[in-house]
């Protein structure tokens, strides 16, 4: 905890905010471009059959288990009744299934998550720089880094990062990290390994795309013909099959080019009032900070 | 001159890519449109129409004959949350026969041998070729499918022991091999009473199967357990619409023009071809297929009982005539056949042609009678 130090961060927000000082006057599109966006051709992602999904729930228990969250007894993820309410992912559960009725047919159930964007609105929001893209895919944050400013959550074009509120002094953002350390080991993701119909297909992009097309192809009544998420948003890692409307499972309808971040927005808005964003950000952003270092040095 | 040896190479490497394919599949006796949808399917780009099941089947056997048991083991790359499955092999082939036959699971087999699932599926989730699931999805899909409409509430523990070190329960689960289907009593007769019409439908089921020669997954082609096992569910005929329940009939019945034929005022006998029709099916017509003759699609209406109204090329050089029970002796064997049976009237003979009147079948015979 605290491992940045205190003249770190001081540089940090000064770069960002000189960048964005300087560029929003001239170019203010260019805020978007991300700090470690390397989008490799061999990327992976997960491609989610929800027409295959049964709705067990083994991903959600997974996924605890694999970060250390109390995930209780797996028997205990039989219990159905979660469904009769719509629920998001949260500090404790970074994943949840949803069940949602469609018409004529069963209800379908829906694994939710990070979209892990290619263009992630997170990452270009986050204004200390504690999301990047990582080159395998994965959007993963830096709770050392995170000041709690909660920008990616405004700016998430999926409402998926979280905060733990319960801690209020020291806010941390959660959410979905496509297991970035298992992947790193050679390991599946802890839902994608236990899916037990295979409803999360784990592998690079490009195949998954082939395969998504293919599926859709060969079995026409299957499945609408929209990969959910080949295009949205700029593209993301995580995709969806599905036979019904994805506003079914209520998707935002989103457009093809990439989520603003939100710091952009926001930019503009300070600019309306004439308040020089460098002096704002270091002074929310220092507040921020402090607090939170205090705070961990505290505890220690 | 560069060209042409890239395009020689080129055309060389596609010629490698599809010889490789075909040599995978050299005991195919399948058409390649049956399955690939371009001319030229190579291992890049195979590409698959869907599977089509029930055609590609080729091995078959009784549900007896298959393994009583079979252990599904533990996968690579997983934790051991649970023990491996006894899978009732024997029962499930046994209640297969009323839902979509072996091919329900057994979706790809060319001709050899029975293809374990394991033969394709990979047990390692973590794979390269994705475009089919791995083992442990795939054996899933496939169980869940009925398990679940079976009980709504399926568990894990219906089918796994949980393994012991991961607490919860550890028993370890009891030999299917000896389980079965018990076998299904096949009914007489079925008599329908219709709500949408006076009368009733008798359907006399034994003759469907015993005479008509009907498989049981000819019409019960998606039966589920619960159709028989589960009280007052959806599935009951009573809860079948007017298309549902005429669907079944469809492929042999016209159901759409001839109300008549099945939907009558009282019970009715059972179908016998002579007494129904007047049509005695000798030992050469009984073994016929009904469409052989009643040509499928134009419904079983009447035909023409002479026997040149089906048999068009029938002639003296081509006809055996002892399987009428008369052998034609040397001198009557050359004759046609219209020298004795007149005005295409086979029942009938005429010995007037070339002999003296008083010369009549049967007293005179051109031959010898056969012993039948
Ligand atoms: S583990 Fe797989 S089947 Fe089960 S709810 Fe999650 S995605 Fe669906
Ligand atoms: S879904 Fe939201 S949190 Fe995830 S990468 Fe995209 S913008 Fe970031
Ligand atoms: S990829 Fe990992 S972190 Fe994301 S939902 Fe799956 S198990 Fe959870």
């Amino acid at each position: 905890m605290g491992s940045i130090k205190r003249r770190d961060f001081i540089k940090t927000v000064t770069a960002v905010g000189c960048t964005a000082a300087g560029l929003s006057a001239v170019t203010p599109k260019k805020l978007n471009a991300t700090p470690e966006n390397i989008l490799s051709k061999d990327r992976y992602g997960v491609l989610v059959d929800t027409t295959v999904c049964i709705g067990c729930r083994r991903c959600e228990w997974a996924c605890k288990k694999a970060h250390g969250i109390e995930a209780g007894s797996i028997d205990d993820y039989d219990d159905k009744s979660v469904f009769q309410e719509e629920r998001r992912p949260a500090h404790d559960s970074y994943t949840v299934v949803n069940s949602y009725d469609v018409p004529n047919a069963e209800p379908v159930t829906v694994k939710v998550q990070c979209m892990h964007c290619d263009q992630p609105a997170c990452v270009s929001a986050c204004i200390v720089g504690a999301f990047s893209k990582k080159e395998n895919g994965a959007v993963i944050w830096d709770e050392s880094k995170c000041i709690g400013c909660r920008y990616c959550l405004v700016a998430c074009p999926f409402q998926v990062p979280t905060f733990d509120y319960h801690k209020a002094i020291e806010p941390e953002i959660r959410k979905c990290d496509f297991c970035y350390e298992r992947t790193s080991k050679g390991q599946l993701p802890a839902c994608v390994e236990i899916c037990p119909v295979e409803a999360l297909t784990y592998g690079k992009r490009s195949d998954l795309l082939q395969i998504a097309h293919d599926r859709i192809h060969r079995n026409p009544d299957r499945y609408i013909d929209h990969i959910l998420g080949e295009t949205e948003v700029g593209g993301t890692s995580w995709m969806y099959l599905s036979k019904t409307e994805f506003s079914n499972y209520n998707f935002p309808k989103l457009g093809n080019s990439p989520a603003p971040g939100v710091s952009e927005s926001i930019q503009h808005g300070i600019f309306a009032y004439f308040v020089p964003p460098i002096a704002l950000y270091a002074l929310l952003g220092g507040i921020m900070y402090l607090t939170k270092e205090k705070s961990t040095e505290e505890e220690k | 001159m560069k060209i042409k040896i890239i395009s020689v190479i080129i055309l060389l490497l596609l010629f490698v890519n599809v010889f490789h394919a075909q040599s995978d599949h050299k005991n195919f006796d399948f058409n390649c449109s049956l399955c690939h949808e371009c001319e030229n399917p190579t291992k890049i780009d195979p590409c698959l129409k869907s599977c089509p099941r029930h055609e590609i089947i080729t091995v078959h056997h009784t549900a007896q004959q298959g393994p009583k048991e079979i252990i599904l083991n533990k996968f690579e790359g997983i934790e051991d949350i649970f023990e491996p499955v006894n899978f009732s092999h024997r029962a499930h082939s046994e209640m297969s026969s009323m839902a979509g036959g072996c091919e329900m699971c057994h979706h790809y087999n060319p001709p050899g041998s029975i293809k374990k699932c394991s033969d394709c599926h990979e047990t390692n989730r973590m794979r390269t070729d994705l475009s089919k699931p791995d083992l442990k999805g795939a054996f899933h899909r496939q169980c869940i499918d009925c398990h679940s409409i079976w009980d709504n509430d399926v568990k894990c523990a219906d089918c796994h022991a949980e393994n012991a070190t991961e607490g919860a329960q550890s028993a370890t689960k009891e030999s299917y091999a000896e389980s079965y289907h018990q076998p299904v009593v096949e009914p007489g007769r079925i008599v329908y009473e219709t709500e949408e019409m006076d009368g009733v439908v008798t359907f006399y089921h034994n003759d469907h199967v015993n005479v008509f020669g009907l498989q049981c997954n000819s019409c019960h082609k998606s039966e589920s357990c619960a159709r028989c096992h589960m009280e007052n569910n959806v599935l009951a005929d009573a809860n079948r619409d007017l298309e549902e329940k005429h669907a079944v009939c469809s492929s042999c019945h016209d159901v759409d023009n001839d109300c008549e034929s099945c939907h009558k005022e009282k019970i009715v006998e059972g179908f016998n071809h002579a007494r129904s029709t007047g049509f005695n099916l000798n030992e050469y017509h009984g073994s016929v297929e009904c469409e052989d003759c009643h040509k499928a699609g134009k419904g079983f209406k009447g035909l023409k009982s002479e026997c040149s109204s089906c048999h068009k090329d029938w002639n003296s050089s081509n006809f055996d005539h002892s399987v009428t029970g008369l052998m034609l002796d040397e001198i009557h064997i050359e004759n046609d056949c219209a020298d004795c049976h007149t005005e295409g009237v086979y029942t009938s003979q005429n010995c007037e042609n070339c002999h003296d009147p008083d010369i009549k079948y049967p007293d005179s015979k051109p031959g010898t009678l056969k012993k039948r």
